[in-house]
């Protein structure tokens, strides 16, 4: 298969802040992907729903695993531990590479996280309660430069304070990312044929981590069910959990 | 027209650097094979040729170790060891070895013992031509009170296990369990009893666009462990089956409906399509299709709509197999060794347009996601597979032109001294893990 020589990305509409935001919806953001000359389009939206998600904290989430620790770097260089980014907040985090071009793989999570991250902001109980994450599972490639340019206005506003801050990590080799891998259950594969390889080319099971303010893995999404209002939902029954009025 | 804000200019410099750092990379490389009968949250479903089938095989007293083991048979034409068996584990101990499933990323098998209740966790990615064993959880009657795990189905970091039986009766009442994708037990969900539910389980299935769980209804370890000839005598035992299924809020795992659902309704099968409402079960013991569908006013109602051969024969349908559109459906049933097809293009008329016998005893049917390559294995369970001659043990692989089953190799499973073959999942080559490690969980490589 050739290599991709352009996008562009189009939108029919406005991603807007959207208190009205429902599983069903489908907010189109296209892109267009030219393979060879040949144009082949690629939808990369919201995961369609056909039902309504149960109301928050009408339901248990399960403890299902401890969040793994290890050593992180983020987009500015900084080096720290993993938990600094896992506690104290309702955390989503995202594990993902920044050459992932697949529209149900890191363009469906960031797009989806997007989404959430805009309807979180606009409950007021959620604050300074709740934080996002995306962790680059490939730090051959993804420097806290490359994490930086891909975070962009989300990677600085993580400083602000003021929003639901978003924060891009990697790691300083393969050796300090494998456990923390291992820890989340992430897969990461590749084209078991050498001719089949190209650089970067990993491939991985869509995976966004909902935790709580103690570490511990809530939910798991995958592509099949990262539904913008559930994950929302399941975040404001951690909130209500914690004893936080979401009104 | 765009709107330009910060936003959104943020997103297009991800998907623009996603490009930028991809210039040779399109996209994650697919797995290249699968049955239409996995979980919807697996990853990169197969969809090409398969390299294996390994077969979940109960161990038979005075063949080879008699022991339950996990069977690598080479599928691929294309291989100078096609048709052959080319690995297997045994695990040492016979438990009524019954079904697999993988979890979602395709790394692990996860195979039940039906009397042990044990369940082992193979790695098939480090190299998918020799599983290994790496974990057996051994004590589930004990954490779980809870026996016989029968359907492994895949779900986002953990896999739900279905139980058919109890640790402190043996009967039918049970429930599901849920377990990290390492194997820790997470919690327990029983089974609704009363308000028209039996208690009883037998296999999962989930649309997740629909939030939708629905579950079967089988027997408890008393009447599955008892021999068949002894089984249908005994009226009070033939009492003791499943008649229903269950719709489950997925998110809350709360029932939301019981149907009533004669017969032991057993695998379901979910439409692949995306957009479709539906599924369909067959019932073992009153030889019907169920459909199971939305009405116009979105409430799920089940409805008997076909029958399969006579019935009063008991021709004991046992595994179905949907095409991935949706459009049909492979039946084996148990007693007359017929493999037959349905015409599912009106999912509320199901039309049987093929039938041919592929065995003297045929269970389980797994089809390629193109609809060209059709798996036949033997057996049920130990205690009510045929004796004698009439006790064939294979697997059977088919080419299916639309028109005609034409056998392509089989493996007969006591010539090669293996036992009796049961469950059938797809293997394939495709993909390995980017960071290798010698235990088969991903490590540190520099």
């Amino acid at each position: 298969m050739k290599a991709p020589t352009a996008w562009s990305l189009l939108r029919s509409e406005p991603v807007s802040a959207s208190s009205e935001m429902k599983a069903g919806c489908l907010l189109a953001l296209v892109g267009l992907l030219i393979v060879g000359g040949e144009a082949a389009a690629h939808e990369v939206a919201a995961v369609k729903a056909d039902f309504k998600a149960p109301a928050p904290g009408t339901y248990r989430l399960e403890r299902i695993m401890a969040s793994p620790d290890g050593r992180v770097v983020d987009s500015d260089r900084k080096r720290g531990q993993l938990s600094a980014y896992t506690r104290d907040k309702v955390t989503l985090l995202s594990l993902m590479y920044t050459a992932c071009s697949d529209e149900k793989g890191c363009p469906l999570a960031f797009y989806t996280l997007d989404m959430i991250k805009r309807e979180l902001e606009a409950s007021p109980g959620a604050r300074g309660r709740v934080r996002l994450v995306s962790l680059s599972f490939d730090p051959e490639h993804d420097t806290p430069d490359v994490m930086r340019a891909y975070g962009g206005g989300h990677a600085k506003s993580a400083k602000d304070g003021r929003t639901v801050p978003w924060h891009f990590l990697t790691t300083a080799s393969k050796n300090d990312v494998a456990p923390l891998l291992d820890g989340f259950g992430q897969d990461v594969s590749r084209p078991s044929r050498e001719e089949d390889r190209r650089p970067g080319d990993l491939s991985h099971v869509l995976k966004v981590f909902l935790i709580d303010r103690s570490g511990w893995v809530r939910e798991v999404y995958s592509a099949s069910y990262l539904v913008p209002q559930v994950v929302v939902n399941d975040v404001k029954t951690l909130l209500i959990e914690d004893g936080v009025a979401l009104n | 027209m765009l709107k330009s804000t910060m936003r959104d200019r943020a997103l297009r410099g991800a998907l623009a650097a996603a490009l930028l750092a991809t210039i040779a990379v399109f996209g994650a490389p697919q797995a290249s094979a699968d049955e239409t009968c996995n979980s919807p949250f697996m990853s990169n479903l197969i969809k090409g040729q398969e390299d294996y089938v390994y077969v979940w095989t109960l161990g038979a007293q005075g063949v080879g170790d008699g022991s339950d083991k996990l069977v690598t048979i080479d599928v691929n034409p294309g291989s100078a060891r096609y048709g052959k068996v080319i690995h297997s584990v045994s695990v040492l101990r016979r438990g009524e070895a019954h079904h697999m499933g993988f979890t979602e990323d395709r790394r692990f098998l996860w195979a039940g013992g039906l009397d042990d209740s044990r369940i082992y966790i193979f790695d098939v990615y480090s190299n998918p031509a020799r599983p290994r064993l790496v974990r057996t959880l051994e004590d589930l009657p004990e954490t779980t009170g809870l026996v016989g795990p029968h359907t492994f189905y895949a779900m986002p970091g953990r896999m739900l296990v279905q139980f058919l039986s109890n640790s402190n009766d043996h009967g039918g009442v049970t429930g599901m369990a849920v377990f990290t994708n390492k194997g820790d037990l997470i919690r327990t969900y029983p089974m609704p009893a009363g308000d028209g539910g039996d208690g009883y389980g037998y296999d999962i299935g989930i649309n997740p666009q629909k939030n939708a769980l629905l579950t079967s209804s089988f027997a408890g370890w008393n009447n599955y462990m008892m021999d068949l000839g002894k089984l249908v005598q005994d009226a009070e035992a033939m009492k003791r089956f499943g008649n229903t299924m269950v719709l489950w809020d997925l998110k809350s795992m709360q029932p939301q409906k019981i149907f009533s659902v004669p017969g032991s309704p057993l695998e379901i099968r979910w439409s692949l399509n995306e957009g479709d409402n539906w599924a369909v079960v067959a019932t073992a013991l009153t030889s019907k299709i169920w459909l199971i569908k939305q009405d116009a006013a979105g409430e799920w109602q089940a409805k008997d709509v076909a029958t399969i051969g006579d019935p009063s024969q008991i021709p004991l349908p046992v595994d179905i197999s949907i095409a991935a559109n949706g459009k049909g459906l492979w039946v084996n049933t148990f007693m007359d060794g017929k493999t037959r097809y349905f015409d599912l293009s009106d999912p509320g008329k199901p039309q049987q347009t093929y039938e041919k016998v592929t065995g003297k005893q045929v269970n389980m049917v797994s089809q390629s996601w193109d609809g060209t390559r059709v798996y036949i294995t033997s057996s049920l369970l130990a205690n009510w597979d045929k004796k004698g001659e009439n006790d064939e043990q294979f697997l059977r692989a088919f080419n299916w032109d639309g028109k005609e089953l034409t056998l392509a190799f089989e493996v007969d499973f006591y010539k090669e001294r293996l036992g009796r073959a049961h469950h059938m999942k797809f293997g394939t080559n495709a993909i390995k893990a980017a960071y290798e490690g010698a235990d088969g969980v991903v490590a540190a490589q520099e």
